[in-house]
């Protein structure tokens, strides 16, 4: 970097200028005027049940203000704060959080309570705070990272982080469903892995553009296969040993399967080298035969989606009422609080809110809306990989894919999970199921996007020689030696 | 360096959206098949809440027999929650019962959503509004069967335990279909005496709940005979006029199969006569059905037995067992193991096991002149939008009309000659010429065989087929015969003349 750049920028990020984001404040009106229709949809249909009379009002004005009115709290943060960044994203997020918040106000409010200060909450109030922090959260990310030097540069600092997490919910992890999955400060509790997945990424955005250079170039022969020697092999199968790790000691395939996608993803963007993947899908397919054998939940899991129906009121439970309640939708569906969740006043999945809110949106919302909400993960898609093909360098481009490959797997795996396309594993679905550690991680995955897309973000190091890239394990000369 | 890998890098990131965006695709194809193709069987189904909530709502069909009697129905209780009432416990097996503890079983689970109203598509579409008034009806099912017939048969069966099908070879409409124990469905469906009844039943000697009638499988002895000839006859392997002349000394001595002896033993008196095939059948002899059957080859046997229904479930009304002919997965033609198998599966004592139904429809085959008809219960469904029949349907031609006579012929002798009469002279009705064959079912061990027969009336104008089964009932000829002889003239002489 000049002397003459530094002075400019220096300059530049004293003075802020407020830059109107039009696209951004249009998209938020038509993110509006949905919300409120569907509200009014759900509170014309609740009061009907409940025999009050016809008013075309929403279901609770209060917390659809409070939402729309956090949206447009970010938007003009980012507009005063003159960012150049992409101006899709938070109005996407947006819609798909709020139809989390229609839906937990449609479900029973006792699903989940926290007493606070004296006052009680229920399902929707709480699920309301957490989408205000996590619309914080992206704020906060998008308008303060203006560097991604401290993401780049202590890779390993962040693998520590990332395996001392996992270790954490090891020793101390609470089980849920037969897996560990939550661990517990205090009065809080959280998803380790829902952190863990975006450490994840960091690291292997900043390994991967490290070390591309010599996994594409270098190679051995095995059979059909062109691999990079062994060494550069290392890290392949250290991420299989934790993924078979996590669904050994953790028994949660979800986040398992979702890590394994994500890094093999990675290296072939990294790489172009199909070899990686037809290796890493071999591996996948040993790891998961070796799993089959030796533990019951995987063995259960499988069994329940070659034929759920075969054990239709025990085991297969839940996968068969997430179907019934796809069929009951139809095309149009119910309308949004007109479909069954409640039968003789049992949920007939208990997990809706969490594992199945696809399948409750499938029924009330119809094919349409299943339609509707898998094309709103397609723009995020979309637009996340937009902002890695236009990265200014490596790091950039594989951080942002991955991020954007972390939701959009993520939303793949429980989806298909729930329309019985695979096994079913429990994952959130981005912004729609309730909890808090799925929405502030998803938060800080869109808030890094936002920031990575921005045009004034500083422009990265220059590449160093290729001489010292050699990794630290493999004898190399250290950082900056030579 | 980096310039140089820029353009890779973007088309990995662009082939990665790609692929995910095809699977994102498939999820929407996925949502596609169970919201659009399988919505309405899943709307259906028994355990979907939206049946469960509807049976609240609506007053759920009636079920009656052939001539309007009414078989079960609806009443409310006390605090007006309806409750299912049940003409007779003859009826238990079959109709199974409709439990607010309990669910539906039988023909009351497999009938559930015509039954609860959810029959037509319109009706669907209105319970999915949740704006249709309450308290509609279901529809009414008519069965073919006859209840008096139906009570006649299980009081024939008494205290033992075992089946009785009785239907129509020219409709495949079931007149009866019987299976003891029987139990108390009504107790079942009230609620206030679910639990207990429940458990009780469940709890009894002899499984009460299995419907031995669809589901029970038995060793058919003698009555598989009737297969071996319509596959012997029909492939050409034997004549009416085949004799084997090793016969009549492997009578006393055991016929001799790769070092394994087939013993018989009971028909002495037929001595030193080689016997030809109405012979073998009058007497039942087991010597020559198992040459038959070494003749005919097993892969010949299990083709027609395949034919006639073996190796999967007979399409029904209700769920019913697959017969087989042997357990599979031998190398000998057919399934088979080995000669040895085959020829004691040729006269019914191998890893042959069958279920009254289906030995209903062999016999029912033979009587319609080798056409086998669809076994049918439910004759037409009543409901506001009108009556729905349903037909009669051909399953397949089995045999020729030449093969089925010859049989047939060979069957009313086992009644009416003074050979057969020996064995089977309880199944004869007096002033009606009736077709039939006996078993005496070998199940091992100590134990009384099960007592079978298999036949139909009249002989020359078949109206009714039958298969009976009485466990441990001792020989064919002591207690299945007697039975299906006086049900049959009951049937024919007094309900329906």
């Amino acid at each position: 970097m000049t002397a003459a750049t530094g002075l400019r920028r220096s300059a530049a990020a004293s003075r802020i200028r407020p830059r109107a984001r039009r696209r951004e404040s249009g998209l938020l009106v038509l993110v509006a005027v949905v919300l409120v229709l569907g509200s009014v949809s759900l509170g014309v249909t609740q009061r009907q049940l409940a025999g009050q009379p016809l008013a075309w009002l929403p279901a609770d004005a209060g917390q659809l203000a409070i939402y729309l009115g956090a949206l447009v709290a970010a938007h003009l943060t980012l507009v005063l704060a003159g960012r150049r960044s992409d101006q899709v994203l938070l109005p996407t997020i947006g819609l798909l959080g709020g139809i989390s918040l229609l839906l937990m106000e449609r479900l029973p409010q006792s699903l989940v309570t926290q007493s606070l200060a004296g006052r009680n909450f229920g399902l929707a109030s709480i699920q309301l705070g957490w989408l205000l922090l996590a619309i914080a959260v992206i704020t906060a990310t998008a308008v303060m990272v203006r560097s991604d030097a401290w993401l780049r540069r202590y890779k390993y600092t962040w693998a520590a982080a990332g395996i001392a997490l996992l270790l954490l919910t090891f020793l101390f992890g609470n089980e849920v469903n037969g897996a560990l999955l939550t661990i517990e400060v205090g009065p809080f509790s959280g998803q380790p892995t829902e952190l863990i997945k975006v450490i994840l990424v960091i690291f292997l955005a900043g390994y991967l553009s490290d070390f591309r250079p010599l996994l594409v170039s270098a190679s051995m022969r095995l059979g059909p296969l062109r691999l990079p020697p062994v060494p550069y092999l290392l890290p392949m199968l250290a991420m299989w040993a934790m993924a078979l790790g996590i669904v050994v000691i953790q028994r949660d395939l979800g986040a398992a399967l979702l890590f394994f996608a994500v890094f093999l993803a990675l290296v072939y963007i990294a790489t172009a080298r199909a070899s990686y993947v037809v290796l890493g899908l071999l591996m996948f397919v040993a790891g998961s035969l070796i799993a089959y054998q030796l533990f019951g939940t995987v063995r259960d899991r499988v069994d329940i989606w070659v034929n759920p129906f075969i054990d239709a009121s025990g085991k297969g439970y839940q996968v068969v009422q997430s179907l019934y309640a796809f069929g009951r939708g139809g095309i149009l569906g119910t309308g949004l609080g007109a479909g069954l969740p409640l039968v003789a006043g049992r949920l007939p999945i208990p997990a809706i809110h969490t594992d199945f809110p696809l399948a409750a949106l499938g029924e009330e919302l119809g094919l349409l809306g299943v339609l509707a909400i898998l094309g709103l993960y397609l723009v995020v898609i979309e637009r996340g990989l937009r902002v890695a093909a236009s990265a200014a360098d490596d790091f950039r481009a594989l951080l942002a894919a991955g991020l954007t490959l972390v939701v959009g797997v993520q939303a793949f795996i429980i989806a298909a999970g729930n329309l019985k396309l695979i096994p079913l594993t429990g994952v959130t679905l981005p912004f729609i199921s309730y909890g808090g550690s799925s929405l502030l991680a998803n938060g800080v995955v869109v808030g890094l996007l936002l920031a990575l897309s921005d045009r004034g973000v500083e422009a990265p190091p220059p590449p160093r020689p290729a001489g010292s890239r050699r990794p630290a394990f493999l004898g190399g000369p250290a950082r900056g030696a030579r | 360096m980096n310039a140089r890998d820029r353009a890779p890098i973007g088309q990995g990131i662009a082939r990665v959206g790609l692929i995910l965006s095809l699977l994102f695709g498939l999820i929407a194809v996925g949502a596609g098949y169970w919201q659009v193709a399988r919505a309405s069987d899943l709307s259906r189904a028994p355990d979907n809440p939206l049946v469960i909530a509807a049976a609240r709502d609506v007053i759920r069909g009636r079920i009656l027999d052939r001539s309007g009697a009414v078989l079960a129905t609806s009443r409310n209780d006390a605090n007006g929650e309806p409750y299912r009432i049940y003409a007779d416990r003859s009826l238990a097996p079959l109709i199974g019962y409709s439990s607010p503890v309990y669910g539906t079983a039988g023909l009351e689970r497999a009938y559930n959503a015509e039954l609860s109203g959810l029959g037509s598509p319109n009706s669907l579409d209105d319970l999915l509004s949740k704006l249709a008034p309450g308290n509609t009806r279901g529809d009414d099912l008519t069965l073919s069967l006859s209840l008096k017939l139906q009570e006649a048969a299980v009081k024939a069966l008494g205290s033992d335990r075992g089946a009785i099908v009785m239907l129509d070879p020219r409709t495949g409409r079931v007149l009866a279909m019987a299976s003891t124990p029987t139990f108390d469905a009504n107790a079942i469906a009230n609620p206030v005496t679910a639990v207990a009844a429940f458990k009780r039943t469940a709890a009894a000697a002899g499984q009460p709940f299995l419907d031995r009638a669809t589901m029970g499988e038995y060793v058919p002895g003698s009555v598989f005979k009737i297969v071996t000839s319509i596959a012997a006859l029909s492939s050409g392997a034997i004549s009416t006029s085949t004799t084997y002349p090793q016969q009549p000394a492997a009578e006393k001595t055991g016929l001799l199969v790769s070092g394994f002896r087939i013993h018989d033993g009971h028909h002495d008196f037929t001595g030193s006569l080689a016997l030809d095939y109405d012979q073998a059948i009058e007497v039942s002899c087991n010597i020559y059905f198992a040459l038959t059957g070494l003749r005919t080859g097993g892969a010949a046997l299990a083709d027609y037995a395949g034919r006639l229904g073996f190796g999967a479930p007979i399409p029904f009304d209700l769920p019913t067992a697959a017969s087989q002919v042997t357990n599979g997965g031998g190398s000998f033609g057919g399934g088979f193991k080995d000669d040895v198998e085959l020829a004691n599966a040729a006269y019914g004592q191998a890893e042959t096991l069958v279920t009254p139904l289906q030995m209903a429809l062999v016999a029912a085959t033979v009587a319609n002149g080798g056409v086998e008809m669809k076994p049918q219960l439910v004759t037409s469904i009543a409901g506001p939008g009108g009556r729905q029949t349903i037909n009669p349907e051909a399953l397949g031609s089995v045999m020729t009309p030449g093969v089925a006579g010859t049989i047939g012929d060979a069957m009313r002798l086992a009644v009416e000659s003074s050979w057969g009469r020996i064995f089977t002279s309880g199944a004869a009705i007096p002033g009606i010429q009736t077709a039939g064959k006996t078993g005496t079912a070998q199940i091992g061990g100590s134990a009384e065989p099960n007592s079978w027969f298999i036949g139909y009336a009249p002989a020359s104008n078949p109206q009714v087929a039958i298969a009976v089964v009485v466990e441990q009932g001792g020989h064919g000829s002591a207690r299945a015969a007697p039975i299906a002889g006086s049900l049959m003239g009951l049937w024919l002489k007094t309900l329906n003349p």
